[in-house]
């Protein structure tokens, strides 16, 4: 099955938020838990990107890209990118990977590359 | 409230320290001591972020507290990310300002080259989201980074007023001899040359080396005391006039505009309005330049000039010493270094420096009210503070 990162919606006013928070950002009226989780939308806009070259020593590669993409229902995520020469404004499509190599632990999240 | 003065300052040299943590906070703190001319105060604030990982130290106040031997006194550690320094005298403000102290000692630490520099960058971006941006490898020169190609994009900032953000601070913090980089540099050197690029390296595109604020060691302290304890001592009277916070969201992706600093607008807007002040009274500043871009940034958005428009400042020389707004006299984080917990602290120790006339050769002349921005997070935590002389 695909892998999916979560925007987490209010049960009151419907806002979307990511990432996850206990108080709703629109309606602040919201108790614990009294939010549903939706998948991100993998389709977005570059709106800034870097390459971090240098990088926490688990990385090994010279230098990693990363990007803040607006996603197509308007939220923004941080992602990496796997684009050789990224501009700003191109459109991305985003897949869940491997992002941090840990000791014991595989962390997971969304990798962009050019549409 | 009662009014709150800075009686005593003390500073070590912002470098590598090859000594234990606890003294790091402890020499400028005797500095200060002995500066306001006190043996004893009624409580004392620690300023530091990484003593649990990077020194393997928890509860600092109490060690510094006894080894200062001001034991009865109390004493708490402040965490609060590189704003650390201005949070604990936001604390000690608060003691004196509330009548509960009449004195109280606020000295800041950190000893980050302890751990190598991958480990000293890893351990700064911890302080990131930790799902949605810590896991990604997202460093703070990769956040500053990404500010800064859209700041390029909308502004016209380029790499030479990037550049001249550094060696501007480079040659301020040639003046002060507790910098961390007494490394005069050129425009040539940086940028121009055929070497440029091999002197001055990406660290994250398109920032570069001398974009970047060192890893440094270092402690500073002030003491902080009411009217009436000042009476006593005769020092002059460096009053600590205005002082706000405001914070934002911690992921940065979250800001409805990713180019606007609003938690520094609104802590400078509500310093300026305590203070019954404006930015245009102010005539030397201590801006949180951990990158070059954030100086620029910051000026814009404490009001010293309209957003948009600090790098045209920067270019006529309206922020260099002997300009009309000096900004980091004493090298700012870029030259003189970035100790995270002690650093607010360490600008206080500059603003009280310049204030009472004793600054030597980076003096702001006839400077009566200066400016202190302690930028945390990727600005997520933002303190500024306003200073001013009382004759």
């Amino acid at each position: 099955m695909e892998r999916q990162i979560y925007a987490y919606a209010c049960r009151r006013c419907g806002a979307l938020h990511y990432p996850f928070r206990m108080v709703c950002r629109e309606c602040g009226d919201n108790g614990p838990h009294e939010f549903d989780p939706v998948p991100l939308p993998k389709e977005g806009t570059l709106l800034t990107f870097t390459f971090v070259h240098n990088l926490p020593a688990e990385y090994e590669v010279a230098r990693l890209g990363l990007g803040v993409v607006e996603l197509s229902n308007g939220l923004r995520m941080l992602g990496q990118l796997e684009i050789a020469d990224p501009r700003l404004g191109m459109k991305v499509v985003g897949e869940v990977k491997v992002v941090r190599q840990e000791a014991y632990e595989r962390r997971y999240g969304m990798v962009f590359r050019a549409a | 409230m009662r009014e709150v003065y800075a009686a005593g300052v003390g500073i070590t040299s912002f470098t590598r320290l090859e000594y234990p943590l606890v003294e790091i906070a402890a020499y400028p703190a005797m500095m200060a001591l002995l500066d306001a001319g006190l043996k004893a105060v009624d409580q004392v604030y620690v300023a530091n972020m990484g003593s649990a990982r990077l020194n393997s130290q928890t509860a600092l106040a109490s060690a510094v507290v006894d080894t200062l031997g001001l034991t009865p006194a109390g004493a708490e550690r402040i965490e609060n990310g590189p704003a650390s320094g201005a949070s604990a005298v936001k604390q000690g403000f608060l003691g004196v300002a509330s009548g509960m102290y009449e004195a109280v000692l606020v000295t800041g630490c950190e000893r980050m080259r302890e751990v190598n520099n991958l480990e000293a960058t890893d351990f700064v971006a911890t302080m990131t989201h930790p799902l949605a941006e810590y896991v990604y490898g997202v460093t703070l020169p990769a956040h500053a980074a990404m500010f800064t190609r859209l700041y390029m994009q909308r502004y016209g900032v380029t790499e030479r007023h990037l550049a001249m953000v550094a060696v501007k601070n480079h040659a301020n913090a040639m003046k002060n001899r507790f910098a961390h980089l007494h490394q005069p540099i050129t425009i040539e050197g940086i940028l121009d040359s055929p070497e440029a690029f091999t002197n001055n390296p990406y660290v994250s595109e398109p920032l570069r080396f001398f974009d970047c604020c060192p890893v440094s060691d270092g402690g500073a302290a002030v003491i902080l005391a009411s009217r009436e304890k000042m009476a006593e001592l005769g020092k002059p009277l460096i009053r600590l006039a205005g002082l706000g916070q405001a914070t934002d969201t911690l992921a940065v992706f979250e800001r409805p505009d990713p180019t606007d600093l609003l938690a520094v607008r609104r802590s400078a807007a509500a310093a300026f309005a305590m203070a019954g002040l404006t930015p245009s009274d102010v005539q030397v500043a201590e801006l949180h330049d951990a990158f070059t871009i954030l100086e620029i940034a910051e000026s814009e958005e404490a009001g010293f000039f309209p957003k948009g428009e600090g790098h045209l400042a920067l270019e006529k020389g309206v922020t260099s010493l002997g300009g009309a707004l000096p900004i980091n006299p004493s090298g700012g984080l870029k030259g003189k270094g970035h100790p995270v917990g002690a650093t607010g602290i360490g600008q206080v120790h500059e603003i009280v420096t310049q204030l009472r006339g004793e600054a030597g050769d980076r003096q702001v002349a006839g400077a009566k009210v200066g400016f202190t921005c302690n930028f945390g997070g990727f600005g997520n935590n933002v303190i500024s503070m306003v200073f001013v002389r009382e004759e």
